[in-house]
């Protein structure tokens, strides 16, 4: 009875599956079908060899990849990195959405708004040249020289080669190179809350903090918890240009991630099994990540994905 | 609004103060990679290796952009960066609204399955060869529509646009229901016209997207110059530059020039003329497309 | 390490010096008998065709080889146009998808990915196609021959520059440079040792703090990326070895062993070390990037450094062009005890494991090979490397090939080099290097009469001062190593040679600046957690495997 209900109502909305089905048959044939190719992690995978004549290697690629004396290490930077990141994006990038919403100059908002997107277009190459030389202990040390001006250090400190400091860094370059960018979405949200309810806590007598705590954060809430269970399904994804550029020698047990491990034993030695077991294994990851941050989600009554 | 803006507390002024003050010196931080580049760009590569540009070309000149837009495919690249970023995101916008818009509606049955397969393929992929052989099995290698149809919805744009929807009262689509809308037209007609600030959103993200994208280029069509876009050609032109440096022919230096090396251009310095000429027409489209996320929805009128 | 490696096989090649001047004694009654036989089919061989070359090694502008002058000529002799495509990416991804979906071009120059092509078959055998249509190719490769065939016999790759003599670089390989000024100062002192040169550094320095208003740099070092090698090159060297890369092999027993757990690796760090702790070394340059360095070298503020010429070449410029010689450098091959042989010029070798093939695709390799040894003729080498007589070269009364100013000026054109297609040209695809038999010089810019007219009168002074003629003769002669340099032997891919190199990398890339910036009093300590952490690595696969190389080699095969 219930299947032939279900039936029914599918057959009710032939519209909406008309409008959806063929995407997911495109989802399949571009998305799913390549997931073969997992295959290849459990091979010493020679391109230009047939299937059926690889070598198969069980586990070996993944063995090697735990067993490395520094997985712990480059874990830890990974989730750290990440979390970093994850915070410091989040918070910054809500922080400015509401900050430009109060500018009371429609120009004087667009325009900051433009400006501060720029240096997502800037390649890394280029922002980690720059911030080097910001970081230099030579007379173009900007960082070193405000610090030095303002009394808070007696002599230019070499940013860069102290592992220490090395998370601080990253974690400020990427606020700076992707702010403006991680804002937009923000800004959207923001346009789609009702001006009567500001009108509403105006009457009530809220001030401007009250206004931007209990209109402005509420209506970005839904936003922000999807935004932040797809994010926490990438926690592995801490890139590796950034580190990769600005990490050195002295910095490398903080530098060190996985997709830098990925790039240095997989990539750049031509050894794909070892490349597609890490993808592998950030997938497995990823999905139980997404599915418990759901879980959680569903649990406290936000909003949640699927 | 305005009348707020007529009783401004010291409080309010205060914070207006500094959020103007705090706004500029953003503006401040994120120009000045711009203005670096455009300063670096403009200078003579050679002195631009000994350092200390900043604001101001030290040795001013166009080599630079002469060196990088002498190559007659550089025009043709751009035409076909043109095409794939606004065919692309014409696209990418409508399917992903579509399909947002039938897992966006309660009753639909097949909504969550619908929304988990799109979602779980923002985790994982199969990799590059298998891939490559799909895209060779389905003939689009060598073929401009392999900037297209791989990227026709992505789960992510799914998601924000859902979201967006489910934001619109329940009423309005009902009652275009009621006035005997169906689906597609309710979609057509109703959602689309209201989901304006989040598709200019999406369009901007596809856009850059696609602008920027070269890895499509240099798997799938390197071969084939008429396909080639803007950003690899300049890659191109990026890396043999580069190359002239560090991964020194023994003809280009070394057999040819008598010597004394003739580098009048850098990697650094047409890195910097690059990443101008690369992101100049797309920086164009953001400020283009923020009257979209100001007039937004004006739902005022319509409760539930 | 991957670009370095590449770059020291081009520049090694291009200072290859050769043992045996007798390569074309048995060729004058050999070489009509294939080009008469060649003669029935010539009209239908010139039948336009167009072939597709992909260039793995280097990247470049694509272009049609017709479109060049050079191009254009070869066109006309032979018919063949290649459609040449350089990598612009990561080169294991894109060998990877090419060999996997089939889509080869006729012609692969795979660089590092050569194993790849061999281990997928991608290439086709050329023995047969070489012995009926390559007369030349045989002629100038002759004295390799032997080298070049794989394991199963067969010739798949032809590799590039077969050297014929020896002709001195304008550009220094590996040396320790010095600002002139500092010499000048000290009225021109040889110096031999790294004890010297640092003494000299140092007085300098303290008379002169500062240089141009900045705080002078005692000693720069490179560390930046894969030009980490760098900092570790010098070691060997300083030892009176020549860099092969992990390890050094002993001229007596012909054992290899690796290099990064030695006492002169040691010695040289703690040299360094020493220098940090009396403020000589330029503590920013551990962490600094590359155009950082060649910022300080350029601003004239630094008075020594090691590297090598190829890889200073802007600073330098900047420096010819500011006018003040005196911060220009000149380098000098040192060692660690006076009268130490210094070995810092690479032994004559043939690199094998580079080169050109000709793939499974390959429309008509018959052609191909044709036109490879076509251009290998030695008036189609001269029309390569030094162009048309006339145009881009001249030839004075004793037969000397020379350009003038204004030929020299047109071809540091980039864009000229382009076109008339120098740049596609000079290297990867086969040829000679050293000398022609007449004596000219295969690149002209180790052609004397080419050199001289690039030196500054800076150039000259320093030269005089020193008694040189040109900058390479401040090295002693190279020892014959058969086996020379080992790092150029192929590592499987996934193999524990592969594995080790990489991981000592990390491991040095850690430790190294760790221990030059080490209080003086912890150096030895440190050395010995570093040495420990080294012998976790598995140096014995690695040395069995330098060791099998070395072997391979001294018996003649190719690896």
């Amino acid at each position: 009875m219930a299947r032939k209900s279900w039936l029914g109502k599918l057959a009710e909305q032939k519209t909406l599956l008309l409008m959806s089905v063929p995407f997911v048959l495109w989802l399949l044939v571009f998305r799913y079908i390549p997931v073969w190719g997992w295959s290849i992690a459990f091979q010493q995978f020679r391109p230009g060899t047939s299937p059926f004549d690889q070598e198969w290697v069980g586990f070996r690629n993944f063995k090697f990849l735990f067993q490395d004396e520094n997985f712990y290490q480059v874990m830890r930077n990974t989730l750290a990195m990440s979390l970093i990141n994850l915070v410091l994006g989040f918070v910054t990038a809500i922080v400015l959405a509401i900050l430009l919403n109060e500018l009371r100059s429609v120009v004087f908002k667009r325009t900051v708004q433009t400006i501060s997107y720029l240096p997502h277009f800037i390649s890394w190459v280029v922002a980690s040249s720059i911030i080097v030389t910001a970081l230099s202990t030579e007379s173009s040390g900007i960082v070193n020289l405000v610090l030095m001006k303002l009394g808070i250090i007696q002599e230019p400190i070499l940013w860069l080669a102290e592992g220490k400091y090395f998370w601080g860094i990253l974690g400020i370059s990427e606020v700076w190179k992707n702010l403006g960018w991680n804002t937009i979405i923000y800004l959207t949200a923001i346009t789609t809350i009702d001006p009567a309810q500001y009108e509403a806590a105006e009457i009530d007598g809220a001030n401007r903090l009250q206004r931007i705590l209990y209109v402005t954060l509420p209506g970005l809430k839904s936003v922000i918890v999807i935004l932040l269970i797809l994010n926490l399904g990438n926690i592995l994804e801490s890139g590796f240009e950034p580190q990769y550029l600005l990490g050195n020698g002295l910095t490398a047990e903080y530098s060190d991630n996985l997709d830098l491990f990925v790039l240095k034993y997989g990539i750049a030695m031509g050894n794909f099994s070892l490349a597609t077991a890490a993808g592998v294994f950030k997938t497995v990851i990823s999905i139980i990540l997404l599915f418990g941050a759901n879980h959680i989600a569903k649990r406290l009554g936000q909003p949640r994905l699927f | 609004m305005k009348a707020l803006a007529r009783r401004r507390s010291a409080s309010d002024r205060i914070f207006d103060f500094c959020n103007i003050v705090f706004m500029l010196f953003l503006a401040a931080v994120t120009l000045y990679p711009f203005l670096n580049m455009l300063a670096v760009s403009l200078n003579d590569a050679m002195d631009a290796s000994k350092g200390g540009i900043f604001l101001m070309p030290r040795i001013f000149t166009w080599y630079n952009y002469e060196y990088t837009l002498r190559e007659a495919a550089i025009f043709h690249s751009m035409l076909i960066s043109f095409l794939r970023t606004t065919i692309g995101t014409v696209v990418a916008v409508f399917c992903s609204a579509m399909v947002a818009y039938t897992v966006s509606r309660q009753e639909y049955v097949l909504r969550k399955w619908v929304a988990l397969a799109f979602i779980l393929t923002m985790y994982f992929n199969g990799g590059l060869i298998p891939t490559y052989l799909l895209y060779k099995e389905l003939h689009l290698l060598n073929n401009f529509w392999v900037y297209i149809i791989p990227g026709i919805i992505s789960a992510f744009n799914v998601i924000i646009i859902r979201s967006f929807i489910e934001g619109i009262p329940e009423g309005i689509i009902e009652s275009a229901k009621i006035d005997g809308a169906g689906d597609f037209t309710t979609f057509m007609r109703i959602v689309l016209p209201l989901c304006t600030p989040v598709l200019a959103t999406v369009s901007l993200f596809v856009a850059v997207w696609q602008w920027n994208s070269w890895f499509d280029v240099f798997l799938y069509n390197s071969s084939n110059i008429n396909l080639s876009t803007l950003q690899y050609e300049l890659m191109k032109i990026l890396q043999s530059s580069g190359g002239s440096m560090t991964q020194k022919t023994v003809g280009d230096v070394f057999s040819n020039t008598g010597g004394q090396a003739m580098n009048q251009v850098t990697p650094a310095s047409i890195r910097a003329t690059m990443t101008i000429i690369a992101s100049l027409p797309i920086i164009m489209v953001y400020p283009f497309l923020q009257k979209y996320f100001v007039k937004g929805m004006t739902l005022g009128g319509v409760k539930e | 390490m991957k670009i370095s490696q590449l770059s020291y096989v081009l520049l090694s090649v291009s200072l290859v010096l050769l043992l045996a001047g007798c390569s074309g004694a048995n060729s004058g009654g050999k070489s009509s008998a294939p080009s008469a036989s060649a003669d029935p089919a010539a009209g239908e061989k010139k039948t336009p065709v167009t072939f597709t070359y992909f260039n793995a090694a280097v990247a470049g502008k694509d272009a049609n080889t017709n479109e060049t002058v050079l191009g254009k000529l070869l066109e006309d002799q032979t018919g063949v146009n290649f459609k040449m495509e350089y990598l612009v990416g990561d080169l294991n991804t894109k060998l990877g998808v090419m060999i996997a979906g089939g889509d080869l071009p006729d012609v692969v120059v795979p660089d590092s990915g050569i194993d790849k092509m061999l281990d997928a078959k991608a290439f086709i055998p050329l023995n047969d196609l070489l012995d009926q249509y390559a007369p030349n190719l045989k002629k100038l490769y002759g004295p390799y021959w032997d080298q070049m065939a794989s394991e199963d016999g067969n010739i798949y790759v032809i590799p590039f520059a077969a050297s014929n003599g020896f002709v001195p670089d304008m550009y220094q390989p590996g040396a320790f440079y010095i600002q002139q000024g500092v010499l000048k100062e000290f009225g021109y002192p040889k110096i031999q040792t790294l004890d010297e040169y640092f003494d000299l550094i140092k007085k300098y320095k303290e008379k002169y703090p500062q240089i141009d208003g900045g705080d002078t740099i005692g000693f720069e070092t490179l560390t930046d990326d894969w030009r980490f090698f760098t900092l570790t090159n010098p070691a060997p060297n300083l030892n009176g070895l020549p860099n092969e890369g992990e390890v050094f092999v002993d001229m007596e027993t012909k054992k290899a062993a690796v290099t990064g757990d030695k006492d002169f690796m040691k010695r040289w760090l703690q040299k360094l070390n020493e220098a940090n702790s009396e403020g000589l070394l330029d503590k920013e340059s551990l962490v600094a990037k590359y155009d950082q360095y060649i910022a300080k070298l350029s601003s004239g503020r630094v008075l020594g450094f090691f590297d090598y010429g190829w890889q200073i070449v802007p600073a330098v410029q900047n420096l010819v062009q500011a006018g003040n010689d005196d911060r220009n450098f000149i380098g000098f091959p040192l060692v660690f005890e006076k009268g130490t042989k210094d070995q810092y010029l690479d032994p004559p070798t043939f690199v094998t494991n580079r080169g050109i093939g000709i793939t499974t695709r390959a429309k008509d390799p018959a052609r191909i090979i044709q036109y490879f040894d076509n251009m290998v003729k030695e008036e189609n080498q001269k029309l390569l490397f030094w162009g048309e007589q006339g145009k881009t070269y001249e030839v004075d009364d004793k037969g000397r090939f020379y350009r003038t100013e204004e030929q020299i000026a047109q071809i540091q054109n980039p864009e000229f080099q382009q076109s008339y297609g120098f740049s596609y040209f000079s290297y990867y695809w086969p040829m000679g290097a050293g000398l022609f038999e007449d004596g000219n010089a295969y690149f002209p810019d180790r052609q004397p009469e080419v050199v001289e007219k690039s030196y500054t009168e800076g150039d000259k002074r320093i030269l005089e001062a020193y008694g040189l003629k040109v900058f390479t003769d401040v090295y002693s002669p190279p020892d014959e190593r058969k086996w020379y340099p080992v790092w150029s032997a192929n590592k499987q891919q996934g193999s524990k040679e592969q594995l080790f190199e990489q991981k000592k990398m990390d491991l040095q890339r850690k430790w190294f600046p760790k221990l030059i910036l080490a209080a003086p009093d912890k150096f030895d300590a440190m050395w010995g957690d570093y040495v420990a952490d080294f012998n976790k690595l598995d140096v014995k696969a690695y040395e069995d495997w330098a060791n099998s190389v070395v072997q391979d080699r001294l018996a003649g095969k190719k690896r």
